[in-house]
């Protein structure tokens, strides 16, 4: 039983939150999808003009975008799958028992305290193709050196290599914790009817997680789809736009050529396309239970 | 069809049991081979920039380029890249933002678990929709809406000032989210006797809820203060000066600034990333269940 309260009290408790809230999220959100239909005014000092749909015409038109949807549908296909899959794989180790077990355990979440921009620093300085370190080991084993970020053919998959090594570790938390809450009896039945490793994976495991492995790889997407400070500190989209992906492009819009006119336009649609794939997820989950 | 079940039981653990003590022994071996490769993979790139950043700068990709082991030992060992940081003032940058946690902590903690409070133990006209804005605020990622939040910023003269880099990272509401599930499970007849004998809200938050959410506490703790010790891009946007400058920032800064001091670039990562490795390991368990636990809904 909750307290029907006449007072004002809970309203005080939520005020500052929910200020704060409305202020730096919700405003900004609707910001952005005003700020698409406007562009600076050709009039000196006049501010913003409404130019309704004809920023997102001329972005339309510009290949440089068109190229960086490809790039981003590209990575996007690649970069989810494989996270989730490593993540669960990482998981299912982690979660074994045996003895000194919490220890690795205790390493593998060590990339998750790293902060984006020192992973970068330092794999940045690992996949130089002339001093790095990776580089290094290749000759030692007699293979050829890689270009890496200094090639279009390479540059996206190292990038998701990087990032990856945050992004795998941080989402096998949540396999770890969905695989602890599978009851021990249900697997121990299954070892009795003869199930060996892979089917006990495949027929038992991965059902009953199911929706939390469709909740990794869309939340996954959603991270990644807006994914920006490895290129900026990397590539800077280079080279040849291989690695500008749509958030670098509309920084690269709104902070480098100064048209946040046209960089809104893309956030705006970015902010729709994040809108579908939630409503895909909820769609999915309800359907799922 | 019973027998068939029973006879099957009966082969695989006949074949359970039968499994000669070697194989075992070779097994369990290979676990744990896989066990420390996957480690040492993960622990790879800090092991390297941790010893290369003990070592002088001609020398720091020697064991590197070509490979050798020495490239995890610092066998040159010397401290001046991290004199040489500390005196263009990192030691600053880490005060900064240790400053900064330590008010986000205290202040979001505040703000956040009011919040939680109120949504879990009150029923009030405007509930859901008040609600619905923490859960949309949730799915939006915030990197959608920086540049009006930074034009609103900019608008207010905030640029450069403490109160750029505090304020927007204060409502947080995955933090709200796992306050209120936190205090609903809280057992209703404290509150209730509390009130009766004549507590105020006030009183009831302090003195009997906040006392006893230690693990809520730790667990906010731990996410606020990580996620403005590695915050980057904001501060990259809206503090650039140095007077403000944070440690994520002090760490690449020196990639522009002095393009070729690669030895000084990982000791300021390594010192940004040592003070978050070393409170998120003791602590683990409850940044699990934060970061967990928040999202399962």
């Amino acid at each position: 039983m909750k307290i029907r309260s006449q007072t004002l009290v809970p309203y005080v408790f939520l005020f500052p939150a929910i200020v704060l809230l409305i202020i730096f999220n919700i405003i900004p959100a609707f910001a952005t999808i005003k700020q698409s239909l406007y562009a600076a005014s050709p009039i000196r000092g006049s501010g913003l003009v409404y130019v309704g749909f004809r920023n997102i015409s001329r972005i339309f038109a510009d290949p440089v975008f068109w190229k960086s949807v490809s790039v981003t549908l590209y990575f996007g296909l690649i970069v989810n799958p494989l996270q989730t899959i490593l993540a669960l794989g990482l998981a299912l180790i982690a979660n074994q028992r045996a003895s000194g077990i919490g220890f690795f355990r205790s390493i593998y979440l060590i990339p998750v305290a790293v902060s984006v921009n020192v992973a970068v620093v330092v794999w940045g300085l690992m996949v130089d193709p002339n001093a790095g370190l990776i580089n290094g080991i290749l000759i030692r084993i007699g293979l050829p050196t890689q270009p890496f970020l200094t090639s279009p053919g390479q540059a996206l998959m190292t990038i998701i290599m990087i990032i990856s090594w945050i992004g795998v570790p941080y989402w096998s938390l949540f396999f770890i914790a969905a695989l602890q809450g599978i009851p021990t009896s249900s697997l121990e039945a299954a070892v009795v009817d003869g199930a060996n490793q892979w089917q006990l994976l495949t027929r038992i495991i991965i059902p009953l997680i199911r929706p939390i492995i469709l909740f990794v790889l869309i939340a996954d997407t959603i991270i990644n789809f807006t994914l920006f400070v490895p290129i900026q500190l990397l590539t800077q989209g280079g080279p040849q736009l291989s690695t500008n992906l749509v958030m670098y492009e509309t920084y690269r819009r709104g902070f480098i050529y100064g048209d946040l006119g046209s960089s809104s336009v893309m956030l705006g649609a970015m902010f729709v396309v994040i809108l579908i794939i939630i409503g895909l997820q909820s769609l999915i989950l309800r359907s799922n239970r | 069809m019973t027998t068939n079940v029973t006879s099957n039981q009966k082969n695989n653990l006949a074949i359970r049991v039968s499994t000669p003590k070697i194989v075992k022994t070779i097994l369990r071996a290979t676990n744990y081979i896989i066990l420390i490769i996957i480690a040492f993979l993960i622990i790879l790139p800090l092991l390297w920039a941790f010893s290369a950043s003990f070592t002088p700068l001609e020398k720091t990709f020697e064991y590197a380029y070509p490979f050798s082991w020495k490239a995890f030992f610092p066998v040159n060992f010397t401290t001046e890249a991290y004199v040489n940081i500390f005196e263009r003032g990192f030691g600053r940058a880490m005060l900064n933002t240790l400053g900064l946690g330590i008010a986000t902590v205290i202040i979001g903690g505040f703000i956040c678990t009011w919040a939680g409070f109120a949504f879990a133990r009150f029923n009030f006209p405007g509930k859901k929709l008040l609600f619905s804005i923490v859960l949309i605020t949730f799915t939006i990622p915030s990197d959608l809406t920086v540049i009006p939040r930074y034009i609103m910023i900019m608008n207010w003269g905030w640029i450069n000032s403490w109160q750029a880099l505090l304020v927007p990272l204060l409502a947080n509401s995955l933090i709200i989210f796992m306050s209120s599930q936190f205090f609903r499970e809280f057992p209703q007849e404290i509150i209730d006797s509390a009130r009766v004998d004549g507590a105020s809200w006030l009183q009831v938050y302090f003195l009997i809820v906040l006392p006893i959410s230690k693990p809520l506490l730790i667990s906010l703790g731990l996410l606020l203060f990580l996620g403005q010790w590695n915050s980057y891009f904001w501060p990259l946007l809206v503090a650039p000066d140095p007077a403000y400058r944070v440690v994520q920032l002090a760490v690449t800064q020196s990639v522009q600034e002095y393009q070729t001091i690669w030895n000084e670039l990982l000791a300021g990562s390594m010192l940004a990333a040592i003070i978050p490795i070393l409170l998120l390991l003791p602590f683990q368990r409850y940044f699990v269940n934060a970061v967990v636990g928040g999202v399962k809904e």
